[in-house]
């Protein structure tokens, strides 16, 4: 095999699913590095089935391999049997193209998706021989940058990350690009090129901007240590997705990941408006692709892939426009060719008989609803614009076109929560199961399966509810116990999740650069892989936050005031905090607000000047 | 039915492929080519597609077979052609026949010959690990524990074991050639037979790699090459 290190047979043959570390995939892309002047290693901060499933990585590896000067590889946290062996033979974290040492990198670039993936990035750099500090990174070391939804709030990783990008990252990977072929040529300091990039609309350095605090621990004021910085970092985001790139060609692996198929990425940002939702707010404005391109797109992927399945990605792919033409074009293309339509995340209430059986033909699965509270009042509190007879109808639909099975996700621990809001969701559970069992036996499908599943609400920058305390995790468990025994029927499982890892990524959701101490604290102590169930190490994390002075309930658990400055307040993600606090303030009264195609709310991200914000007014 | 037997190579770069996703690789492969594959009926189809004998995680080949149905005629040349431009670094075609046979080529395998590459580092004399050899082989059975879903039970392996001979060395690596009993109804895999083996000689040897050289299927007694064209038509050897 071409591996020009050392990782041999040997210690491929001792570890687990070895596919992981070997590369050579379908549609891999492999350069020669002496035509190249730029190096970028992609890094996922997560296994290889976790990190290959995300379409921000497909998408950004073949945009920054569609140029000359630059090569793209993906890196990926090894899993823990096989850092141990790493570390044991002094190999150093590599890419899978070349399977060269990521250090000898000009950039890397790290996705930021969920915070409980932080200490996989320490990991990582530590693994990779990278100082974890950026102040303590010298001349002969990459560039490590972040993108992705955590970064609009980077403070946590503000002494770990040299520069954030902001929003969607098409277009300013290519003018850092750009600007760094000159740089490096000009051999300038590493400053030097921070400087002449934090210009760039998107880019954030946060080793450019001061933090200063109240006595009581909150922050004073964030300002940018020299006037020519902004005082704001406004996110970038691409007008037109109709002619945004889009690879043709995807990477097959030979191992199965968890998202094994083809991605068609609808539309981004969404009109809803869930309170507790933050991708409903920070992807805003919404823009479409047009059904006809989509068709096209999927056509190609297809061909250049062989794929067996397909499926719609965006956040709440029922409120897509042209969703019955593209679905109709799709079936109609992709049933020769013996490819399935998946069809994820629909909304109950857009919920279309018509569509169901249409991806029926193709094949039929499990169907998941998203009521998230259990009574109306709190639905209301959330803007989930759902109604208990929306969902009946769809599953009555369901059940009577020959679904059984039957998904439900809840939140507990939402603002203005109660127990008769949360016995609601045992009782929503059961009239799930009583509707099935309203339709006669020979008209419904076998083997009724309702499974309710229950997370804990983590409040989140840039929603209504970033005021908000999240319940202790005594609170949480109460409740989950007090759901658990008001669910009766055998037809139904419950689910949770461990609270302790929603404290947590609550702490650092809404983090200052305080936090970022712990961070590095609780991966000197071994936390690493936190939302993998078995190494996820709570008493460790308490005992950081100890060492580190830092009351981890001042983050979770605390109720901000209106007029508190965040962490976050110098992040411009095109939503102002005016509306966010006037959501706040509806959520408590239970108004509801409308979408965006009803009516705009006036949330901000109309300055975007996106198609949707101007026909709204 | 229309079918097609072919014979390809398991290289080093997808050695660590798993028997499951090797056979994915090869679906996806067989629809970038766009060939007349049949496929099964129902909400999930899949192609009408055999392979030999599994091979373990780790281990490379020369000799590999499949057996595919097919929806609509294709010349063998055509199918293996357009097949290797579609297939990954480390799989290749080597010889596509057709198949006229209903046996298929799973259910036909009874034996497989290995390469089993050691390393003898304390004992780098051949006459050492020869003279081993011979002892292991001579023995009036050789048991292991073998694991199946439930249980652990003792198994002679000994007449699984049709040939076993020391074949090249170079710097302390052994090669062991072996002809095992291989396929449904006998099957020992290389890797148990170098466990075993590695029993008795004690610490100071290492496994380094396995090859599988060969595949064959018994007929009236005599092994034969699975593209044979005799085992292709299904006809008995004329005497």
């Amino acid at each position: 095999m071409t591996m020009n290190n050392r990782i041999n047979d040997d210690i491929l043959r001792s570890v687990e699913k070895p596919a992981r570390y070997t590369g050579n995939e379908w549609n891999v892309v492999q350069k020669d590095v002496n035509d190249i002047k730029i190096r970028f290693a992609f890094c996922f901060p997560d296994v290889y089935e976790v990190g290959m499933s995300h379409l921000g990585m497909r998408i950004l590896y073949h945009l920054i391999n569609e140029r000359e000067d630059s090569w793209c590889e993906r890196v990926f946290a090894p899993w823990v049997d096989m850092e141990e062996k790493m570390r044991e033979n002094g190999i150093p974290l590599f890419a899978l193209e070349s399977h060269d040492p990521v250090n000898i990198f000009d950039f890397i670039g790290f996705s930021l998706q969920y915070e409980m993936s932080y200490t996989n990035i320490i990991n990582m750099l530590d693994l990779a021989g990278i100082p974890i500090r950026t102040a303590d990174r010298a001349e002969e070391h990459p560039f490590v940058c972040a993108g992705g939804p955590c970064s609009c709030n980077p403070e946590p990783l503000a002494e770990i990350i040299d520069f954030f990008i902001l929003g969607e990252a098409e277009e300013v990977i290519n003018e850092v690009l750009d600007i760094y072929k000159g740089w490096k040529e000009n051999g300038a300091s590493r400053e030097d090129f921070l400087d002449k990039i934090s210009s760039v609309e998107g880019v954030y350095v946060p080793g450019f901007y001061d933090v200063q605090y109240n006595g009581d621990g909150t922050v004073k004021a964030v300002a940018p240590i020299k006037d020519k910085y902004p005082r704001k970092v406004r996110k970038r985001i691409v007008k037109d997705l109709d002619n945004v790139y889009y690879p043709e060609k995807v990477i097959v692996p030979f191992t199965d990941i968890v998202h094994n198929r083809l991605m068609l990425e609808l539309f981004r940002g969404c009109i809803r408006g869930c309170r507790f939702c933050q991708a409903g707010f920070i992807y805003r404005p919404v823009r479409e692709k047009n059904p006809e391109k989509l068709v096209e797109y999927a056509k190609k992927l297809e061909e250049s892939t062989g794929y067996e399945e397909i499926s719609l990605a965006s956040l709440s792919t029922s409120d897509y426009t042209g969703l019955g033409e593209l679905t109709e074009q799709l079936i109609e293309e992709m049933e020769p060719r013996k490819v399935n339509l998946a069809l994820p995340s629909l909304r109950v209430d857009s919920f279309s008989l018509n569509l169901m059986e249409k991806a029926q033909k193709v094949r039929k699965s499990g169907l998941t609803f998203a009521p998230e509270a259990g009574t109306q009042r709190l639905r209301d509190v959330i803007n989930k614009g759902v109604t208990e007879e929306d969902l009946i109808n769809s599953v009555t639909i369901a059940f009577e076109g020959g679904w059984s099975t039957v998904k439900l996700y809840f939140m507990l621990g939402l603002p203005t929560e109660t127990f008769e809001d949360i016995a609601g969701i045992a009782d929503l559970g059961k009239k799930v199961v009583d509707a099935y069992m309203s339709i006669p036996k020979e008209k419904r499908g076998k083997g009724l399966k309702v499974t309710v599943s229950t997370s804990s609400f983590v409040p989140k920058p840039f929603t209504p509810f970033q005021w908000e305390a999240q319940d202790t995790i005594e609170m949480l468990m109460e409740k989950q116990r007090f759901l658990k025994d008001k669910i009766k029927s055998r037809y139904i499982t419950y689910n949770w999740h461990e609270p302790e890892l929603s404290f947590l990524e609550a702490v650092f959701a809404r983090g200052d650069r305080k936090t970022g101490d712990v961070l590095i604290k609780a991966w000197e102590k071994g936390c690493k892989f936190d939302s993998w169930g078995d190494h996820f190490k709570f008493e460790k994390w308490m005992e950081a936050f100890n060492e580190c002075g830092v009351d981890p309930a001042f983050y979770a658990n605390r109720k901000r005031s209106s007029d508190e400055v965040f962490p976050w307040d110098h992040i411009d993600m095109g939503i102002s905090k005016k509306f966010l606090l006037k959501e706040n303030e509806r959520a408590y009264k239970g108004e509801l607000t409308s979408n965006c195609r009803v009516g705009c709310s006036g949330c901000g991200a109309a300055a975007f000047g996106s198609s949707i914000c101007i026909e709204g007014d | 039915m229309n079918g097609l037997r072919v014979k390809f190579i398991r290289g080093e770069e997808v050695k660590y492929i798993s028997h499951l996703d090797l056979m994915k690789v090869f679906e996806r492969a067989l629809r970038r080519a766009r060939l007349p594959v049949a496929y099964s009926k129902g909400f999930n189809p899949h192609p009408e597609m055999v392979f030999g004998l599994p091979l373990s995680v780790g281990v490379t080949s020369e000799a590999e077979y499949a057996d595919f149905g097919l929806e609509e005629t294709i010349r063998p040349a055509d199918f293996m052609r357009r097949l290797n431009s579609q297939l990954p670094a480390g799989l290749k075609v080597l010889d596509a026949k057709k198949k006229i046979t209903k046996d298929n080529i799973m259910a036909s395998i009874t034996m497989a010959s290995y390469r089993i590459m050691i390393s003898a580092e304390e004992h780098r004399e051949r006459e050492f690990l020869q003279e081993k050899l011979k002892e292991f082989i001579e023995r009036p059975a050789i048991i292991v524990k073998k694991e199946t879903k439930s249980k652990v039970r003792d198994v002679d392996i000994k007449p699984m074991i049709h040939q076993l001979c020391l074949g090249d060395s170079k710097e302390g690596i052994f090669t062991v050639n072996s002809l095992l009993s291989a396929g449904s109804s006998e099957n020992l895999k290389p890797e148990l037979l170098y466990d075993a083996f590695a029993d008795t000689f004690g610490h100071g040897i290492k496994l380094k790699a396995i090859h599988r050289t060969g595949l064959f299927v018994n007929r009236n007694g005599v092994m034969v090459d699975p593209m044979d064209d005799a085992v292709l038509e299904g006809m008995n050897p004329k005497r």
